[in-house]
């Protein structure tokens, strides 16, 4: 079963409608079937950040899961220099991800299909590789590159997953010590935050939108609710039930109003049940 | 969508009348694709729910508020009762069909007299339904027309139900026919026989009737009746009764003190006996008698039907509840008629009045039978009881006594006291439910069927029942019996007419009963079904009969004891014990000192002990006793050991010095902490030299080349810690914090007790008596600051996450759970091995992905807290059959499945039913989770839960049918064998790298070395074993993340060595080119469209790459699929 596609054009590249050129990639030299891989200039609206330039970062689709980050360096090497490689499970922004994290602490990653983001030193590497000749697969898998799948893999990456009590110890006090000394500095922000709001002189108090927009002290959603639940209370307590003779009636008829509902939704119920002949004993 | 599992569906009201008519085209019907019946939440308008109300209305608002628990219950009634009731339809077609037989009856030939036992007359095919033996008995007899024909029973008074309608037709023979000494020495009987058979033979030659067979009455082979069908339908039969004219015989003449058969002439030898000393023959009086009077008592039952309007359908509901215990069909049933006269009774002795509803008349007969032992105090519906023999009379012939209008006839006379205490039991048991508003009373009052199988604890066949009772037994009680009561038993087979199984039940059963004692609840046996032969076939053999089953009701804190202590050694009781078991009775002296007599069974492990009762019975009976061992075999005993362990390092971690915050609680979090783990961990001791070794942390590491070393379980445990200002408020702190905790623990517990640790950030492994433990710390506030986060106004907002979902699962839903369970398994000790049953079972369909472990133990726990109608079970066996019957025939898509595990739920169903197109398809609720169903919540998917329903069902149906069955093997593995045809793809593996190879269904041909040393239990401290290796979940994960969304992947977590890949429905549906859903496919371009569909050949090869190694073979089912 080859899949028919109708390839566009007679020379070697093959480029789809969208702009994606198809990279064929194998897993080893002996291979019988190939994923296709869909490359693009990285092309977004509003360029954020420095970490992926846009003439120069290349946009991969549908990288399998036995290549890793290294294994993306080394297959797009054969283009020029790759400065980075990200690998993502869904196309999207660069996030900045809080504090860095350790190996041992980032949560564990997804292994399926993912999405690439390589950034090569030089824009030329860019274009070689949205021309790549499609009859030419890339090969994962060589003998000087070896990458381990099934058994072997698993074998490593329970080695692996050893560590030593002392360095994850060393691990958790540098990180603890960042964070106390990111507190602080926050307590600080704070601090000159509030002296700013603080009277001067002349007893003007100047009224800035702060650091972020935010105030010098979240305040809750819960907080708001509860305020709002104590009003609500307040209210009820003052009202007078059953007083008057329409509030009498009204409680009646919402009774029955009630009792008729409850009997409405135990026949409808019946009556799915008959349709489903739930009442036949045997 | 969610409509499927409404399987006998699909039926709209318009169709009702037709389907009636035939079993057949009904199940066509039903198996058509379902209509959308989907239940819409209620949306009244204004103007309806605030109109002004009528009286009429008003009234019935009221009535149905203050009769029933809700409305819903007098609905339910109204509509099962609809359900039974003859149509006006059927009525005319058993009109007109009673019509014509009776017109035939009429025109029936005279014939010439001959001696009774001279059948030359009877030419043709036909034969006499009855059981020559004696051959020759004395009279004459010729064929006449009968004196008259008339509708008795059920169908004139109007309790006539469905399914199995049955019209009663007498035919009076004339008075000239019989003689009035005709009761003696079975002559009237084999007189009706012939008249039977003169009446099919004249009948066959008629167009007007279809296929004509022999039966008898309640399975009593001298009252034979004849069946007839109309000849193009056989939605119900005319049974024709042939009677004597009202009056012939004198009743007194029946009373059961009185003998009507000769030992001389049964036994055909001369003795001496003179005609007083005969034995009474109780049971054959009855059956004669029972034939004077049926005119009789549809009168007096017309009668009180007519002051009582609900009577009807009070035997109507009476007979469903009776039908679906199996208690209204067989030899000594209750059945319909009998139903009939209690309710007769109980209106004319004003315990219910004639106003009462039909709910009401079911309730109160209930109440009456639970109350009231006609075993002891029999009831009767004499009206002058000075002319009539008194109870006592009845009370020494027959077991159960329910005396009817005419003061002579015992309607009960062929019921055992065992079937009458197992109405006892499923009247009061039934009431109970009844008065329990947690329970849907209906549902399992009347609308469950309670199977024997599903119903006992064991159940047992007798296979040679013929064997046992007529010659000289070498048991020592049969022979107290047949030395003191020889004559007795075959006073009895005279009086049972050689129905040698019916004369001795009762002597079966009381020596079962004396046997098992204090073990049993309740002893119950099957009915006989009521046997059935063409008219043109001889009448079977009494050897014929099925089997008979006999039920047994354990108390299960008695059940499984070994030890019989008997009377002391000096009193005159331990003969009678020494009697009862025989050989196996020996004087022991015991540690108070008495010494006494006794029995003792064997039962090293609890596998053994469960069938103590076997033991028993079989010794007993010398019967082949058939019983359902269970699969998982030992597993108690291991299941303590695991328990004993954790309670003990659960006692040091409290104990440990210098943690900076203390610990506040430690919690299990395992299956194997509650029993309820199918394969329970056992010590093991490693062979280092199997290994690979990492040298800085002492550990072991699996070696390439070797096959998988053994898989040990971490038993997860929960350490949470003490609350404190010092723990951080951000999410990645409190992380590193829990790190610090678990160097920390580590570190103590080495130091305090050498056990070797490894900590890692989000566990510490514990190697502990070859054990391995994982204690995960837990701060309580955790989840909490997980849902926490500043919004861009700089509100704090608190939003449910994931992340926060499955960490509350972990460290509180879970400990939770297993402590709950861990109480329901001290309570009934079985639970934990309908559990294992249950789990084995779903691990080897390939369920066990989709009901998990949690799933699973929940609706085990449902059947034990909720076992209405049924009692708790008592046996791995029955606990299994019922988990299949609750996940078969468990309305799931319209019914919350409540497991009420501190007993204090209340209605959720009103929630459920708004929201449940949202909510997963499978829905648990339990008293800490009643909205959301959390354990179901991933899976199983509507597909899969439809597949579970119907591996269920079809496996309870095999199960079933092998077990009631004697003559079959008993291999309950062919249940635990999946059908794999239906796969697309399947992955095989290489047993070598399956760590679990061990606990294959099937036995494995080959085993392999796993690093194990055989014969000894590790010490505390040595290298850390390889813990939580294993390739074949490893690779299923792979394999699942990468293509979880184009195919389901299943495996038997216990041995299985086959991966089965199913394509999911919508997998090769071409798809427009998209950036976010190019995984593993292949661009297909047409023109300037661009289509992706799978790239099926590169998947097959991803199979084996990332396998390799564990992947023996992929082998595509190409001819199930075409891309």
């Amino acid at each position: 079963m080859a899949p028919s596609k109708k390839r566009h054009a007679s020379d070697q590249t093959c480029v789809i409608p969208g702009g994606f050129t198809v990279l064929p990639l194998q897993f080893s030299a002996d291979s019988a079937a190939q994923h296709d891989l869909y490359v693009k200039e990285h092309k977004v609206r509003a360029a954020t950040g420095s970490h992926r330039p846009l003439d120069r970062t290349l946009f991969v689709l549908n990288v399998p899961p036995y290549c890793s980050q290294a294994t993306v360096r080394e297959l797009f090497s054969r283009f020029g220099g790759v400065q980075s490689v990200e690998l993502r499970d869904h196309p999207g922004s660069f996030q900045e991800s809080g504090p860095e994290l350790t190996e041992f602490f980032k949560p564990a990653e997804k292994k399926g299909f993912k999405v690439g983001y390589v950034v090569f030193q030089s824009a030329s590497s860019l274009a070689a590789a949205k021309s790549h000749p499609h009859d030419v697969p890339l090969v994962v898998c060589t003998e000087g590159r070896p990458v381990r799948t099934g058994v072997q893999k698993w074998i490593q990456q329970y080695a692996e997953s050893f560590i030593q009590p002392e360095e994850l110890q060393r691990m958790v006090d540098s990180f603890l010590e960042d964070y106390d000394k990111r507190k602080v500095e926050a307590e600080e922000r704070q601090k000159k935050e509030a002296e700013q709001q603080e009277e001067d002189d002349e007893g003007w108090v100047k009224v800035t939108r702060g650091h972020n927009g935010a105030k010098a002290r979240p305040h809750s959603e819960a907080a708001n609710r509860r305020t709002l639940q104590k009003e609500i209370r307040k209210k009820k307590r003052k009202e007078l039930i059953n007083f008057y003779t329409w509030q009498h009636k009204n409680t009646q008829k919402e009774h029955i109003a009630e009792l008729r509902k409850k009997f409405e939704e135990d026949k409808q119920r019946i009556a799915l049940l008959r349709a489903q002949r739930k009442f036949r004993p045997y | 969508d969610l409509n499927f599992i409404e399987r006998p569906a699909g039926m709209a009201p318009s169709e009702e009348e037709e389907e009636e008519d035939s079993e057949a085209p009904v199940k066509a019907k039903r198996s058509k694709p379902d209509e959308e019946v989907v239940y819409q939440p209620v949306k009244l308008s204004r103007s309806d729910l605030y109109r002004p109300p009528t009286a009429e209305e008003l009234s019935q608002l009221k009535e149905t508020e203050s009769l029933f628990h809700c409305s819903l219950l007098k609905m339910q009634m109204e509509e099962l009762l609809r359900e039974v009731a003859l149509s006006e339809h059927r009525r005319q077609q058993i009109d007109s069909f009673t019509q014509t037989v009776t017109e035939l009856l009429q025109a029936v030939p005279d014939s010439p007299e001959v001696e009774v036992s001279d059948l030359s007359w009877l030419s043709g095919a036909v034969k006499i339904p009855f059981l020559l033996m004696p051959k020759v008995t004395k009279g004459k007899f010729h064929m006449a027309p009968p004196a008259s024909v008339d509708l008795i029973g059920s169908y004139p008074l109007g309790t006539c139900t469905k399914p199995r309608i049955v019209v009663d037709l007498a035919v009076t023979i004339p008075a000239d026919v019989l003689h009035p000494k005709d009761i003696l020495n079975q002559r009237y009987p084999r007189k009706r026989a012939l008249y039977l058979a003169g009446l099919a033979q004249y009948l066959a030659s008629s167009s007007d009737i279809g296929a004509m067979r022999y039966s008898c009455l309640h399975g009593n082979r001298l009252r034979p009746v004849l069946l007839l069908t109309p000849p193009d339908s056989s939605s119900f039969t005319v049974r024709v009764h042939a009677c004597p004219p009202p009056g012939f015989f004198k009743p007194s003449r029946f009373h059961p003190q009185r003998n009507n058969i000769r030992t001389e002439w049964y036994t055909g030898l001369q003795t001496s006996q003179s005609d007083s000393s005969e034995p009474p023959t109780p049971h054959y009086n009855s059956s004669v008698l029972g034939d004077l009077l049926p005119r009789a008592h549809l009168q007096f039952l017309s009668a009180v039907s007519s002051q009582c309007s609900a009577f009807a359908k009070g035997v109507a509901l009476l007979k469903v509840w009776l039908r679906q215990r199996e208690l209204d069909q067989g030899t000594g049933c209750f059945n319909g008629f009998l139903a009939s006269m209690l309710l007769a009774y109980l209106l004319t002795t004003h315990r219910i009045s004639n106003t009462m509803t039909a709910y009401q008349l079911l309730r109160n007969s209930l109440n009456f039978l639970a109350s009231a032992d006609l075993t002891v105090n029999g009831i009767s519906l004499a009206k002058d009881p000075d002319s009539t023999p008194p109870l006592a009379e009845f009370h020494s012939a027959f077991q159960v006594v329910f005396v009817d209008p005419s003061g002579h006839l015992n309607m009960c006379a062929d019921m055992t006291a065992c079937t009458y205490k197992q109405l006892q039991h499923e009247a009061s048991v039934s009431m109970q439910f009844w008065d329990n508003p947690s329970v849907d009373g209906f549902h399992s009052l009347l609308m469950t069927p309670k199977p024997m199988i599903r119903t006992s604890d064991h159940v047992f066949h007798s296979v040679s029942l013929f064997s046992f009772c007529l010659t000289s037994h070498p048991h020592p009680l049969v022979k107290l019996q047949s030395s003191c009561k020889k004559l007795n038993l075959l006073s009895e087979l005279m009086d049972h007419s050689g129905n040698y199984v019916h004369a001795a039940l009762p002597f079966i059963l009381s020596l079962l009963q004396q046997g098992l004692g204090q073990r049993v609840h309740l002893l119950t046996h099957s009915l006989s079904p009521d046997p059935e032969w063409s008219v043109e076939s001889e009448a079977p053999k009494h050897k014929a009969q099925p089997p008979l089953a006999f039920g047994l009701l354990l108390r299960q804190e008695l059940a499984a004891s070994v030890l019989e202590r008997g009377p002391p050694a000096d009193s005159p009781k331990a003969a009678e014990f020494r009697q009862l078991w025989g050989s196996r009775s020996e004087l022991r002296r015991f540690q108070d000192s008495a010494i006494t007599e006794a029995v003792l069974w064997d039962g090293e492990s609890m596998c053994q002990k469960r069938l103590v009762p076997k033991q028993i019975v079989t010794h007993l009976l010398r019967l082949y006793v058939l019983y359902l061992g269970t699969v998982p075999s030992t597993g108690e005993e291991v299941s303590l050991l695991v328990v004993q362990a954790y309670d003990d390092l659960s006692r040091k971690l409290w104990k440990l010095e210098g943690l900076p915050l203390s610990i506040t609680a430690v919690q299990g979090a395992h299956p194997a902490l509650r029993y309820t783990q199918v394969f329970p961990p056992q010590p093991l001791k490693m062979d280092y030299s199997f290994f690979d070794k990492e040298k800085t942390s002492r550990s072991l590491v699996p070696k390439e080349g070797k096959p998988c070393p053994t898989y040990i379980t971490p038993i997860t445990m929960i350490c949470h810690m003490e609350g404190s200002g010092k723990w951080p408020h951000d999410r990645l702190a409190i992380r590193h914090i829990r790190a610090a905790f678990h160097i920390n623990l580590g570190e103590l517990l080495k130091k305090q007790h050498n056990y070797t640790c490894r900590p890692c950030p989000t566990h510490l492994d514990v190697w502990k008596d070859g054990l391995a433990f994982r204690i995960q710390v837990a701060y309580h506030r955790e989840p909490q600051v997980l849902r926490e986060s500043v919004n861009a106004e700089g509100l704090l907002v608190v939003r449910d996450n994931e992340e926060a979902q499955a960490l509350e699962m972990a460290t509180i839903h879970k400990p939770l759970l297993t402590s709950t369970l861990h109480g329901l398994q001290q309570e009934h000790p079985c639970f934990g091995s309908v559990c294992r049953l249950v789990k084995r079972w779903l691990g080897a369909q390939l369920f066990s992905a989709d009901i998990t472990e949690d799933t699973a133990d929940l609706l085990v726990a449902s059947l034990f807290l909720q076992p209405a109608p049924f009692t708790s079970p008592g046996s791995p066996q029955v606990g299994f059959l019922r988990f299949l019957h609750l996940l078969s025939s468990f309305d799931w898509r319209n019914n919350p499945l409540i497991v009420n595990l501190n007993n204090q739920l209340t209605e959720i169903k009103n929630d459920f039913m708004a929201s449940r197109e949202s909510l997963p398809v499978m829905f648990i609720a339990t008293p800490k989770d009643k909205k959301l169903s959390m354990w179901t919540k991933r899976a199983p998917s509507v597909q899969m839960l439809q597949r579970a329903v119907m591996v269920a069902a079809e496996s309870l149906k095999i199960l079933e049918r092998q077990l009631m069955d004697g003559s079959q093997t008993q291999d309950v593995r062919v249940v635990m064998r999946p059908p794999l045809d239906a796969y697309d793809v399947l992955i095989h593996l290489n047993p070598k790298q399956v760590p679990l190879l061990g606990q294959a269904v099937d036995c494995p041909a080959v085993t392999f070395s796993r690093g194990v040393k055989t014969g000894s239990v590790a010490q505390s401290g040595g290298a850390l074993p390889v813990i939580d290796y294993n390739p074949v979940t490893l690779y299923l994960a792979e394999l699942r993340e990468a293509f979880g969304d184009l195919a389901l992947f299943s495996c038997d977590p216990y041995g299985g060595t086959v991966i089965a890949v199913l394509w999911k429905p919508k997998a090769f549906v071409s798809m427009p080119f998209k950036t976010s859903q190019v995984s593993a496919r292949s661009v297909e371009v047409t023109g300037e469209e661009v289509n992706t569909v799978p790239n099926v050949e590169a998947i097959l090869e991803d199979f084996q790459v990332m396998g390799k190694g564990l992947v023996k073979s992929v082998e595509a089912r190409t001819e199930k699929w075409m891309v």
